[in-house]
């Protein structure tokens, strides 16, 4: 196959989920929020929809293939499949990241607090870990219902009990939302950092989980 | 209709992702939450405990619910049988009232081993067995309607969108809708169509958190404050009759809809 046939076939396989999510989700926030701070919301929603619209895509990738079974006898490796269709979420999530940006930035909606560059950090660094998770969960159970409710619940978890993550030093670096719920600068550069850190982890995790073959296996 | 909500209630409680999945949650959970359960648990009062833990139950685990049954309708298309069932004697509307019983039926033993696990150890260590009639009664009045209420919208929406885009949008909705205060922006937290059930939990079962904060009726300033009537017994039932009436159309048009 074609490179071109190719990655537009990967696109296509990558499911609808994570292309379609960021756009309908922003969407929705901003016409809620319309009245009242659409662009505030709109800078929350990089740090808060995208990750998880990310991690949802990652999450659902391993087990949908029908016959995965026989792309385990091909000359290119399942788990480069993967990679493929994950680098597809990436890409796209990172094109609707950086259209919001320059939206907020246009708008005059993106904070002083955060220099334009240093700020993508904001989407960034929770999309990488959430997405990573997702993609290791995904690989671990196989069953991309299981998975996306855990990645959900994580995701919620943090969103809700954002007080307790900040107060525990371990947790506070590994918090998804350091930059809408008021990190300080310094910790906030430490918590992305972290978060990029731990997120090449779960990828190196998921990466090889989802080499594994396939067996019989049930959902 | 009994038949398929037996054989959809034993296919689920056999399906490893159902306990897998919960399972992970309920862990990560006890771990990231501990500091509030911790707190919940040192309550003296059994009522002020139960309520506080179906609340924490039923934030968080309708999500992971509602994500494992979004496939279970579309799965019959997925795996060629629909055609199969549609030539049975059974009728397509009995057979999708039996499922959707079923699903309900098989999330809900879940739910309930956590939720009753917690009471039930609650109660020993605490000798505080009135904790176990508390824990029935919100059982009753809150986590089984966000069940039949989650259970329909999870089997219906997936007709008209993929069942992974239907999780993407449901997590948005279920954070939106239940967990954003009324004053920071329009949402449908506060009032009767809230699946976490704060008309029942606070005036059928007498929930406050702590401080006196209400967790339903009209907040003032706040858009969409007709669907926050005052909060009422009788609103209180309204509310679980209005999720059940929308479970119920949800249903209806899943039914009237020619799947894919």
């Amino acid at each position: 196959m074609r490179p071109l046939a190719l990655w537009r076939h990967e696109i296509r396989r990558a499911g609808r989920a994570p292309v379609l999510g960021p756009p309908l989700l922003a969407g929705a926030l901003v016409v809620i929020t319309w009245a009242d701070h659409p662009l505030r919301n709109l800078f929350v929603f990089l740090e808060l929809g995208l990750p998880l619209t990310a991690g949802l895509g990652a999450a659902a990738l391993a087990g949908r293939d029908p016959a995965a079974e026989l792309q385990f006898t091909m000359p290119t490796a399942y788990r480069s499949t993967l990679m493929r269709r994950l680098a597809v979420i990436a890409a796209w999530t990172a094109l609707v990241a950086v259209a919001i940006s320059a939206v907020l930035l246009v708008a005059d909606g993106w904070p002083g607090t955060r220099g334009p560059v240093a700020g993508q950090l904001t989407w960034l660094a929770p999309g990488l870990w959430l997405g990573a998770f997702g993609l290791l969960a995904g690989a671990a159970l196989r069953i991309p219902a299981a998975a996306s409710g855990i990645v959900a619940v994580l995701w919620l978890v943090e969103q809700l009990f954002g007080g307790a993550f900040q107060q525990h030093f371990v947790m506070k670096q590994l918090f998804l939302f350091a930059t809408t719920q008021g990190a300080a600068p310094e910790e906030w550069a430490v918590n992305r950092l972290t978060l990029i850190g731990t997120a090449v982890v779960l990828g190196a995790g998921g990466w090889l989980l989802s080499g594994r073959s396939y067996q019989e296996e049930s959902e | 209709m009994i038949t398929a909500a037996r054989y959809e209630l034993r296919m689920m409680l056999r399906k490893r992702s159902l306990w897998v999945s919960l399972g992970v949650i309920v862990v990560l959970l006890a771990a990231v939450g501990s500091q509030q359960v911790r707190e919940v648990i040192r309550q003296d009062d059994p009522k002020g405990t139960m309520l506080s833990g179906a609340l924490l139950v039923n934030i968080f685990l309708p999500v992971a619910y509602g994500c494992l049954l979004a496939d279970r309708l579309v799965r019959d298309h997925r795996l060629g049988v629909a055609a199969i069932l549609d030539a049975t004697p059974a009728s397509p509307v009995a057979r999708l009232t039996g499922k959707y019983l079923g699903v309900c039926a098989a999330v809900t033993a879940p739910v309930a081993l956590a939720y009753f696990g917690f009471a039930v150890a609650y109660a020993i260590a605490s000798g505080r067995f009135a904790a176990l009639g508390w824990a029935l009664a919100a059982f009753a009045l809150v986590l089984l309607p966000a069940v039949l209420f989650v259970g329909a919208f999870a089997l219906a929406v997936p007709l008209v969108v993929p069942a992974p885009l239907f999780r993407v949008l449901f997590v948005g909705y279920w954070f939106w809708g239940n967990s954003i205060t009324p004053d920071t922006m329009p949402t449908l937290a506060h009032s009767i169509v809230t699946p976490i059930g704060s008309y029942p939990m606070q005036e059928l079962l007498g929930f406050r958190i702590r401080g006196g904060e209400t967790i339903a009726g009209p907040v003032p300033g706040a858009a969409l404050n007709f669907l926050r009537p005052e909060a009422t017994p009788v609103t209180a039932w309204l509310s679980i009759g209005v999720l059940l009436v929308l479970a119920a159309l949800a249903l209806a048009a899943a039914s009237v809809r020619p799947r894919r």
